[in-house]
């Protein structure tokens, strides 16, 4: 492993910000830490880099463990939200700082910062002072200063923050592919769950001073572990609707609007019990009044977001679900209509917790085979 | 505002007048003063019109005072030289010591830093002369007796706290992710205050310099107590040189220009820095 | 692998993080501390019967040199003018410095060369600035002299007058420091929002109104931190009356630092003028405490809004 924290605590005069938390990254990895600000992402990184110091627990980098290394001995590359550019250097000068540091030539300097600044298109700014670079420059100086002494260890402190919608666009495309040329392990901060989802490997999600749930993104997004997470991942925001789940022909039901919306079978042990049912807006879409199970609903409003068209639609109980389909797709804008839900990708929460209700499945099957 | 009637234009005109009168005059009659004979300045009833001399001046630079008594040597331009010396060297060593300490008050938060910051800074409002006095006799004991490095030391309770507590607002305002970025990037504590630190705060710094200068230009009691004739700085040896020029009051107007300009051209300079100066660092003009 | 990273050179001498701010800051607390001894020798010598002239006849007296201030009218007398000299001082600065900040307060650049002109003064030492005056005040022929005859003040003495010492030298304490104070109000009134003043304007509040209810009260920490910092320093006032009277004529102007001084080097009583400072220190530590603390409001919200 070549991150490894374990039962890392910090607390500032205002309260805790960091508690018990351990986290493996693998050599290679990319993982992202997710979670909205103040649950303690960038005091993680700061940890990590060495510049503040854990009240109790281990950071290992390496297999080596780094209490009372300095920051500048342990060979990490750090890229800051704010960009936390030198500003009384040039671009190049902010660039060469790691470089320096690390004894190259005069020669081997230049060489590698343009090489750097070439692949970040700013090898055209590179005698700017930062304040006479725009936002974009300056994070791509900054990323670039990060990347400049080929670090075995990346932490990117929610880089694509400060810069305009269309940068952030572009970097998100761009940066998986500087990331895996880097061959780094890269721990990168984001409170954009899309970002999170197109760069990580895997997934942590902070919430509340710790680690909440670990995953790839795709078990993080299908199968979140409680429903703040839920409703993290994804946008339009997930529907969560209480529902008492019941047995009916042998199979697990949720009603809606008295309509039987099948669960799961395993999902069994859960009849009778207060649960809270999530619903993708995505796995949900309008039908034929004749189809069987339709629900009928009233059609709120229409909004168009992205490469989505949402509507927000009341139930005859007036509870609101939010529906989504490709843009373009045909739909009622308005009015009276009928909506059905794919069951299969709904997930199942306990409503007192809030916590994810695994489906028994697995032990079902192992019960079977015994 | 464009509701300023008439009348109250010409009031408050006649009031910087007669403001800017009170506050200035003394400054320009002094100046006159210093280009005039003995014999112009005992006119009566005073008058601006004369014909100016440098002949006092002349008589400072060379050290040498024509009274009717005689020739008198007198020594004023050691004092200008004391001054100078004295006041340049203790903002050097109060820079050389409260930088770095106000770096540590500003960035390393430890045990007790803030307490210590405020004795720092209470040291500056204390009675002097409760210190001097006893310091007169250990000063006999320790042989710093009217000697420079003593004097130097004494100072350093009206320099330090200045240059502690507004290098310390400027430090505080360098973002610590940008000294973080630079520790990072593989440098370690001392390069990064060398490189980054100091750098940014240097405004801070220089501005800071500047005040201590002043501040130690304008100091009477200390060298009153402390020093002899020798090593007397303007402020207390043109008091000296009134009673021993007897009625040379040219003399005494020049000693007296000379010794303000100095401090009136560094302020000038170092007008934008002169409200946080003033404040300790509190407000900024 | 043992290193974080095989390329970085290692370092073999390192501070540890803990000691570092005391390194940093030691020497600056080292050429204090060596303050903080005599201030200790002074409170021993405050106890103590010590005359210079008599050294054998030193001995601890404990609280006697406190105790006679109580029966002995001089030390009254150094209360006294000590008190109303900071008094009139602070006061006259106070009012002057509001109003020229007032007069001063739009950003024009005739202001602002007023406004530096006006700082002369307090860059002139205040030793020097007492010279000054006592060259300007001389009976033979200072000009301030000569106008005070001319509007038929004769023989007005200014300094050297018990009836008018301590009018003069509060006049050359108000030419030296008003200026601090104007500037110190310049800044603060030059740091008020606004947006409270358009609204009032727009609404047709009287102005005298709006200085009473919003300029006065948003200036307060400005006020407050001027005024104490200027009670603090006026109250032991040494160079003006020193440089201007060494403390006469008779006891008019003996304040306390200039008592002591007197007390120290001609009647070499070193109890009774260590006593004195002592109670001057503890006014000026009960100021400077109210003193710090709100400066250090003021220091966070002007940081906080810079």
């Amino acid at each position: 492993m070549t991150i490894e924290l374990k039962n890392l605590r910090k607390s500032f005069k205002s309260g805790t910000v960091i508690d018990d938390v351990s986290l493996t990254v693998a050599k290679g990895e990319t993982l992202v830490l997710f979670g909205p600000s103040g649950a303690g992402k960038t005091v993680l990184l700061r940890l990590i880099a060495g510049v503040i110091d854990p009240e109790a627990g281990h950071i290992r980098l390496h297999g080596r463990d780094m209490a009372g290394v300095e920051p500048e001995d342990r060979g990490i590359g750090m890229a800051f939200q704010n960009f936390a550019l030198f500003p009384h250097m040039d671009a190049f000068a902010n660039i060469a700082a790691p470089l320096t540091a690390r004894g190259r030539s005069a020669d081997a300097i230049r060489q590698t910062v343009s090489k750097v600044a070439q692949l970040l298109k700013i090898d055209h700014v590179l005698h700017h002072k930062p304040k006479e670079l725009s936002n974009g420059q300056k994070q791509r100086t900054a990323l670039a200063r990060a990347l400049s002494a080929e670090p075995s260890i990346l932490l990117l402190d929610d880089p694509l923050r400060n810069v305009d919608a269309k940068l952030r666009f572009e970097m998100r495309l761009e940066l998986p592919r500087l990331l895996k040329s880097q061959n780094a392990t890269v721990i990168y901060v984001t409170q954009d769950y899309k970002e999170a989802m197109a760069l990580g490997h895997r997934i942590a999600v902070m919430n509340g001073h710790g680690i909440q749930q670990i995953g790839t993104p795709e078990e993080i997004y299908l199968s979140p572990a409680n429903t703040d997470i839920a409703r993290l991942f994804g946008d339009p925001v997930i529907n969560l609707l209480d529902v008492r789940p019941e047995s009916r022909d042998g199979r697990v039901v949720a009603l809606l609007s008295d309509q039987p919306v099948p669960l799961l079978d395993d999902y069994a042990a859960q009849v009778g019990q207060d649960c809270i049912l999530g619903l993708r807006p995505e796995a949900i879409r309008f039908v034929g009044a004749d189809t069987p199970g339709a629900i009928p609903v009233e059609v709120e409003a229409e909004t168009p977001l992205n490469e989505k068209t949402v509507s927000l639609v009341l139930t005859l109980r007036g509870r609101e679900i939010m529906v989504s389909r490709p843009a373009g797709s045909p739909g009622p804008a308005s009015g009276r209509a009928h909506i059905a839900v794919d069951a299969t990708s709904a997930i199942l929460f306990d409503r007192a917790s809030g916590q994810r209700i695994a489906p028994a499945r697995n032990t079902i099957r192992k019960e079977e085979v015994a | 505002m464009d509701t300023v009637s008439p009348i109250e234009r010409i009031l408050r005109g006649i009031a910087l007048t007669l403001i800017c009168l009170f506050f200035m005059f003394p400054i320009v009659w002094i100046f006159l003063m210093s280009f005039q004979t003995n014999e112009t300045i005992l006119r009566v009833p005073p008058s601006v019109v004369f014909s100016p001399t440098l002949e006092n001046y002349t008589a400072l630079i060379t050290g040498r005072l024509e009274t009717q008594a005689g020739t008198l040597d007198i020594n004023f331009m050691g004092n200008l030289w004391n001054s100078l010396f004295l006041s340049t060297t203790s903002v050097a060593v109060g820079l050389l010591l409260g930088v770095p300490a106000a770096y540590a008050f500003a960035r390393l938060k430890f045990r007790g830093s803030e307490d210590i910051a405020f004795t720092l800074l209470s040291f500056r409002f204390a009675p002097p002369l409760l210190v001097l006095l006893p310091l007169t006799i250990y000063f006999q004991q320790l042989g710093l007796a009217n000697t420079y490095g003593g004097l130097i030391w004494v100072y350093q309770l009206i320099v330090l706290p200045l240059i502690l507590w507004i290098v310390r607002g400027y430090f505080e305002d360098i973002p610590a992710d940008i000294e973080y970025a630079y520790r990072i990037a593989g440098h370690d504590f001392w390069s990064t205050f060398r490189r980054i630190a100091l750098p940014l705060a240097g405004p801070g710094i220089a501005a800071a310099g500047l005040l201590s200068f002043i501040f130690a230009w304008n100091n009477f009691v200390f060298a009153l107590v402390l020093a002899s004739a020798d090593k007397q700085p303007v402020t207390v040896g043109a008091l000296a040189f009134v009673t021993a020029s007897g009625i040379q009051y040219g003399q005494v107007a020049a000693g007296i220009v000379l010794s303000i300009a100095p401090t009136f051209a560094l302020a000038l300079y170092a007008q934008r820095y002169l409200v946080e100066g003033l404040s300790l660092g509190a407000v900024k003009g | 692998m043992t290193n974080a990273d095989p390329d970085l050179p290692r370092r073999r001498f390192r501070v540890s993080r803990k000691v570092l701010p005391y390194l940093l800051s030691l020497p600056a607390l080292l050429t204090c501390i060596g303050i903080l001894v005599p201030f200790f020798t002074a409170v021993i010598y405050s106890l103590q019967r010590y005359r210079l002239s008599q050294p054998w006849a030193r001995e601890f007296n404990w609280g006697a040199n406190y105790a006679n201030f109580m029966t002995d009218p001089a030390f009254w007398n150094t209360l006294k003018v000590s008190l109303t000299y900071a008094f009139w001082a602070v006061t006259v600065q106070l009012l002057l410095g509001l109003g020229i900040a007032l007069l001063l307060q739009k950003r024009t650049r005739m202001n602002n060369f007023i406004s530096i002109m006006l700082l002369m003064p307090l860059m002139t030492a205040p030793a020097l600035a007492a010279l000054m005056w006592k060259l300007m005040t001389n009976p033979g022929f200072g000009i301030l002299s000569y106008l005070a005859g001319l509007v038929g003040l004769e023989n007005f003495n200014w300094a050297s007058d018990p009836q008018t010492a301590m009018l003069t030298v509060v006049i050359v304490d108000v030419w030296v420091y008003t200026p601090f104070i104007m500037i110190l109000l310049l800044a603060g009134l030059r740091s008020l929002p606004p947006q409270p003043f358009e609204a009032a304007a727009l609404d047709g509040v009287p102005r005298l109104f709006v200085f009473w209810r919003i300029t006065l009260p948003m200036l307060t920490p400005f006020l407050l931190t001027a005024t104490l910092f200027r009670v603090i320093e006026s109250i032991q006032q040494f160079d003006i009356i020193y440089a201007m009277t060494q403390g006469g004529p008779g006891d008019k102007l003996t304040v306390f630092q200039v008592e002591a001084y007197l007390n120290f080097f001609q009647s070499t009583n070193v109890g009774r003028s260590a006593a004195l400072l002592m109670i001057l220190w503890a006014i000026t530590y009960v100021l400077s405490n109210i003193f710090i603390k709100n400066w250090l409001r003021l220091r966070e919200k002007q940081r906080n809004t810079a």
